[in-house]
């Protein structure tokens, strides 16, 4: 009977391990839909490549757009950071441009606006790492663009070294390690040997015994230290004079040698500003969103949009960005593209004309994913609709739409 | 004159008696015992002491970056003095020992530098350089050392409380010192301890939630420092009497509730 139970528990055991997945993303999926539809989107996500050596560059580049379906309840966004997601510091941040504009810390940001983002980053850490661009928002959080396997190989050692201004150069990785443990750890030797002193009997001497003075303690005043009975001798006191001298000559001693070694210092710094807007192409379109439906068996959507035409040349509808998702028109569509939709009816829409397009989008990942969960107070679907004219200029119309789930 | 004289002695007797009880050998319960008892105990308070930090001034403690000169010294001296009160409180009333700041920082080193060593660096990678622990043990022998020497709570909490911020800060800024040495990134004059956080990802903290020095208009004759210390010493004796409020309403009076007082 033992032993089957012993059986029963390994079998239990291993089918439990067996059947674990390797967590290897960032908790994407588990956002809520409309906060990875309505918020930002990202376009054009590049990783420059795939593998690198420990201290060698990869580069991602991108467009991070603030959209104007930005929610309501999570207030007007102010602040942004674009930043790296990965499990941890296995590469470092070694560059960070935006629009243009060397941006190491949190930009303020506003509705609507478009940000072009080039990250420079160093392999850290040997190992195959998931790594994603961010764009974290005051307020909302952070929310996670197209993401990308890296693989850092190592080399059998890494410096990641910085200069000074002094001219001097450090390497980040140990820097200042061996005199915070120096100072850190003669500060814990006398506050060791002051409890030693007041609690081991060989070193300080004294009857310092917890059992047998708690029913004498008791039995005085608590501001007293009991002198007169023994409690607290002359010797304790002199002893703890010593010691704290011996406290303040560290600290005495670590003034003058930070002092010294390190004469010139600056407080934090804070580099918060907003980047230069982008040149933004002429509008030649304008679309409105007129409802949608969902069919959650086949992860369908189709959404209907009333597309005009303002400019002067015929323009397509080549592509929809939402989320970390960008599906291609069909009829525009490379043999690589991961995800299609298909537009009806097809062909150009001349200067002037309005047309209502009736769009197709099948793919597993709106479910999936859990992009469009009908079990979520909305049920909407929010993205960029790109077009493109004959010139080759693009426009992103951002739309927002309720759509019908086929529930039964 | 009689009555005064069999005052004295009674008292002499009883100063005898408590000397005796002082003094008085048990088999069983004796320096091993107390051994046992400090030993175990170290991890019941360090871990104490480092969640009740972790819970107020976290970041602070964590980063380089976050380690400024506004909010550092007045939030973590704030943090950092409230179990070691306690203990404080406990230790003088059961043993008359000026330990419990001292014994707190000890136990709370040990507990941080094991976390920062063996969690922060060997399991998540980040560099000792950036993730390293402030200490409290300085400013814990200077609190139980102004116990011993006033023997009041009142006076330790003003006296103690405010030497308390002043010593966490000196003695740290020590080991602050070469991250603020200046240096050049992304175009910008910046500190050595801004190019760790920007370096070093981290990524669910974005770099807005830093809440470190913005600069103000209430300069304070532009000495920012020397006024957060001030406001970090208040609020360290507000922090110093929430300790206390922990060992004499959740620690003691419990204890006095069911079990006979000697």
């Amino acid at each position: 009977m033992r032993h089957c139970l012993l059986l029963a528990l390994l079998l239990a055991t291993a089918a439990l391990l067996g059947t674990a997945l390797v967590a290897s993303a960032h908790g994407e999926d588990s956002q809520e839909g409309f906060l990875r539809m309505e918020t930002v989107a990202f376009s054009n996500v590049q990783f420059s490549t795939d593998t690198v050596k420990q201290g060698e560059m990869v580069t991602i580049t991108g467009q991070a757009t603030i959209l104007d379906t930005f929610p309501r309840n999570l207030g007007d966004p102010g602040m942004g950071y674009i930043n790296i997601t990965a499990p941890g510091p296995v590469m470092l941040m070694k560059d960070r441009v935006i629009n243009g504009a060397e941006a190491p810390d949190a930009i303020f940001v506003k509705k609507g606006n478009t940000y072009d983002f080039k990250m420079t980053l160093a392999g850290r850490l040997p190992g195959r790492w998931h790594v994603h661009p961010t764009f974290a928002v005051e307020g909302a959080g952070t929310l996670i663009g197209p993401g990308q396997w890296i693989t850092v190989q190592d080399t059998g050692g890494f410096a990641n070294n910085l200069n000074l201004l002094n001219g001097q150069t450090v390497n980040l990785e140990t820097f200042g390690v061996e005199q915070l443990t120096i100072f850190q750890w003669l500060g814990f030797a006398i506050g060791l040997y002051w409890m030693l002193y007041w609690t081991w009997p060989r070193i300080g001497g004294a009857n310092h015994r917890t059992v047998s003075k708690l029913p004498v303690t008791l039995s005085v005043p608590l501001n007293t230290d009991g002198q007169d009975i023994g409690l607290i001798t002359k010797q304790d006191h002199r002893v703890s004079n010593w010691l704290l001298a011996a406290t303040i000559a560290l600290l005495a001693i670590g003034w003058i040698y930070q002092s010294v070694s390190f004469p010139i210092k600056i407080p934090q710094q804070v580099l918060r500003f907003q980047p230069p807007a982008l040149a933004q192409p002429p509008q030649f379109s304008q679309t409105v969103a007129k409802g949608g439906s969902f069919d959650p068996q086949t992860s369908t959507l189709v959404m209907d949009v009333d597309v005009t035409n303002t400019g002067k040349s015929p323009m397509n509808v080549t592509g929809f960005t939402t989320s970390s998702l960008t599906f291609v028109s069909d009829g525009t569509a490379g043999t690589g593209s991961q995800h299609t939709m298909s537009v009806e009816p097809q062909g150009q829409i001349a200067p002037g004309e309005t047309k209502t397009l009736k769009l197709t989008l099948r793919d597993p990942a709106w479910r999936d994913a859990r992009i469009i969960d009908v079990n979520r107070p909305r049920i909407e679907v929010a993205g960029q609709l790109v077009f493109q004219d004959s010139s080759g200029t693009k426009n992103q119309d951002t739309i927002l739409s309720s759509i019908n789930p086929k529930l039964v | 004159m009689a009555a005064t004289a069999a005052a004295v002695s009674a008292a002499e007797a009883e100063r005898e008696r408590l000397r005796a009880r002082l003094h008085k050998q048990y088999r069983w319960l004796d320096y091993k015992w107390d051994l046992v008892f400090w030993i175990t105990a170290a991890f019941v308070v360090g871990a104490a002491a480092d969640i009740t930090k972790l819970l107020f001034a976290g970041d602070w403690d964590f980063w380089t970056d976050w380690k400024d000169r506004q909010w550092w010294p007045i939030v973590s001296p704030f943090a950092f003095i409230i179990i070691p009160s306690a203990l404080q409180y406990i230790q003088w009333l059961a043993w008359r020992f000026p330990t419990g700041a001292t014994y707190t920082a000890v136990a709370m080193f040990l507990c941080s530098w094991v976390g920062r060593v063996f969690q922060w660096q060997g399991f998540v990678s980040y560099p000792l350089a950036f993730v390293w622990p402030a200490t409290i043990i300085p400013a814990g022998i200077f609190l139980d050392w102004v116990l011993l020497k006033t023997k009041s709570f009142i006076l330790t909490s003003i006296l103690g409380g405010m030497v308390w911020a002043f010593v966490f800060w000196s003695s740290n800024y020590i080991t602050l010192a070469p991250y603020l040495q200046p240096t050049q990134f992304m175009g910008h004059v910046m500190s050595v301890a801004d190019v760790q956080g920007i370096q070093y990802l981290r990524s669910q903290t974005p770099e807005y939630l830093r809440l470190v020095e913005n600069g103000t208009l209430r300069s304070f004759l532009d000495e920012t420092q020397y006024v957060s210390l001030v406001f970090g010493a208040t609020v360290a004796i507000a922090g110093y009497w929430i300790g206390q409020l922990i060992a004499r309403y959740l620690a003691i009076w419990p204890i006095g509730r069911f079990i006979k007082r000697y």
